[in-house]
């Protein structure tokens, strides 16, 4: 007891009290004061007085600490409950997603039609274009079938004046009126009653757009009008004129545009009798 | 602001409400020893602000490390003001808040501790006028030293160039006189 006596006198267990002690004597005190009650209870009165004195030193901390502190705490406190549970390992299922196949293939669509429609349009106009072109074509050569069946028909008649024995030919000759050489062969048939000239044969000076050549047949002294004519380079074919039964020669004057209801007699270019 | 009613257990029911983690605890711990608590650590760390951010720290340690704790080794203040005390003191020597302070050496500087100190005081709010009285200035000197100040009584010797067994005795001494005043 006198080593308990003097233990308790040699200030440890104050220095215990106040944390100033090392871990042997910390472990030291523990146990003995375990063993002996008289230890514990000198221990609990330092103790005691400590902390007595503790709140006789106490500061009140301000008052929002309050809320702070327990906050802090609180928080604290929700992580405790979940602590102790082993951390559910939640492995996330994965799921490969297929990409957005549709999307695409509606996109893809609407590009590919829009494609379609622009081909379809030009080939479109390129067809137009060439049904144009063929439309021409056919235009130009139903012109140029006119054309030739024209040519045909005239050539047959020029044929068949060439080849009718009653057609007469008579070379009309130049007056002095005239330039030197100018001629026209006319073609009569009496029984026919047809007039024909020959432009082929035609030798006399152009006339102007005021003035057009007229031809005659002199019956019984006088002139009657066979229809007019132009003496143009392009002209090469026989012209059919007039009707007449009965002539005793034919004459060419030039005439004003149209033609005039008697010769001007001054005007005669070419003159031919039978 | 009505201030709540302040929650007050008994030590024992108190003990067993923290080590069921029971929510109660908290705020009842809060109430019944925040002040001891603050008391102590605004002593340590003049700063009111870091000495609120150590009462939290405090709490939080309290909290998290309660399963060390057990009754056999004694009262619950005893460990919670070791708690604090140490935090405080850990503080007050870290190397940021000494240049933050431009504090100076603890072990070297007794005057600028006791002149911290009486800023501090506040007996007339306290109360503690007549227990300074019961205690003799050299007493008291040196159980503030160890208690308030985080000296171990070796320091505390160096310190004062009081031989070790004296600071023993005079430290028993105290509390002796506050058994007796409290008693």
């Amino acid at each position: 007891m006198e080593d308990i006596k003097a233990y308790i006198e040699s200030g440890i267990l104050e220095l215990y009290v106040l944390g100033d002690v090392s871990p042997d004597e910390k472990l030291q005190v523990e146990e003995l004061a375990l063993k002996h009650p008289v230890i514990k209870a000198e221990l609990d009165e330092i103790e005691r007085s400590m902390q007595l004195y503790a709140e006789y030193n106490a500061v009140e901390p301000a008052t929002h600490l309050r809320d702070r502190v327990l906050n802090s705490l609180l928080t604290n406190f929700g992580d405790d409950s979940t602590f102790d549970k082993e951390p559910d390992v939640q492995t996330a299922k994965v799921v490969s997603m297929a990409p957005p196949k549709s999307y695409n293939f509606y996109k893809y669509a609407f590009a590919a039609c829009l494609a379609l429609l622009l081909a379809s349009v030009a080939v479109m106009v390129s067809m137009y274009n060439k049904l144009q072109d063929s439309n021409n074509t056919i235009a130009a050569l139903q012109s140029d079938k006119q054309h030739f069946a024209n040519t045909v028909s005239l050539k047959e008649g020029e044929l068949e004046v060439l080849q009718d024995a009653s057609f007469k030919f008579l070379k009309l000759q130049a007056t002095a009126k005239a330039p030197t050489g100018s001629q026209i062969t006319v073609a009569w048939s009496p029984a026919k009653k047809k007039v024909w000239i020959d432009m082929k044969s035609l030798k006399m000076p152009e006339n102007d757009k005021e003035h057009q050549y007229q031809l005659w047949a002199l019956v019984a002294g006088k002139p009657v009008d066979l229809g007019v004519f132009d003496a143009n380079a392009d002209t090469a074919d026989m012209k059919e004129m007039k009707s007449i039964a009965s002539a005793d020669a034919f004459a060419v004057t030039l005439e004003p545009k149209g033609g005039s209801p008697t010769p001007t007699m001054d005007e005669m270019m070419v003159i031919g009798k039978f | 602001m009505s201030r709540k009613r302040k929650i007050s257990l008994s030590e024992e029911e108190l003990v067993l409400a923290l080590r069921n983690r029971e929510k109660i605890a908290i705020e009842a711990l809060y109430d019944m020893y925040s002040a001891s608590l603050f008391g102590v650590i605004s002593r340590i760390i003049i700063d009111t602000a870091t000495a609120e951010d150590l009462l939290q720290e405090t709490f939080v340690k309290i909290w998290h490390s309660f399963s060390g704790y057990s009754t056999e080794k004694g009262r619950l203040f005893t460990w919670m003001v070791n708690i604090a005390r140490n935090l405080a003191i850990d503080k007050l020597r870290s190397k940021d808040f000494k240049n933050q302070n431009k504090n100076q050496e603890l072990e070297n500087n007794v005057t600028f501790i006791d002149e911290q100190r009486n800023t501090v005081y506040k007996p007339e709010l306290l109360g503690i006028k007549e227990l300074v009285e019961t205690l003799k200035p050299e007493q008291k000197l040196i159980l503030d030293l160890v208690y308030f100040k985080g000296y171990t009584h070796v320091e505390a010797a160096d310190e004062l160039g009081i031989p070790l067994g004296t600071i023993k005795t005079r430290l028993r001494m105290a509390i002796q006189q506050l058994r007796k005043h409290f008693n």
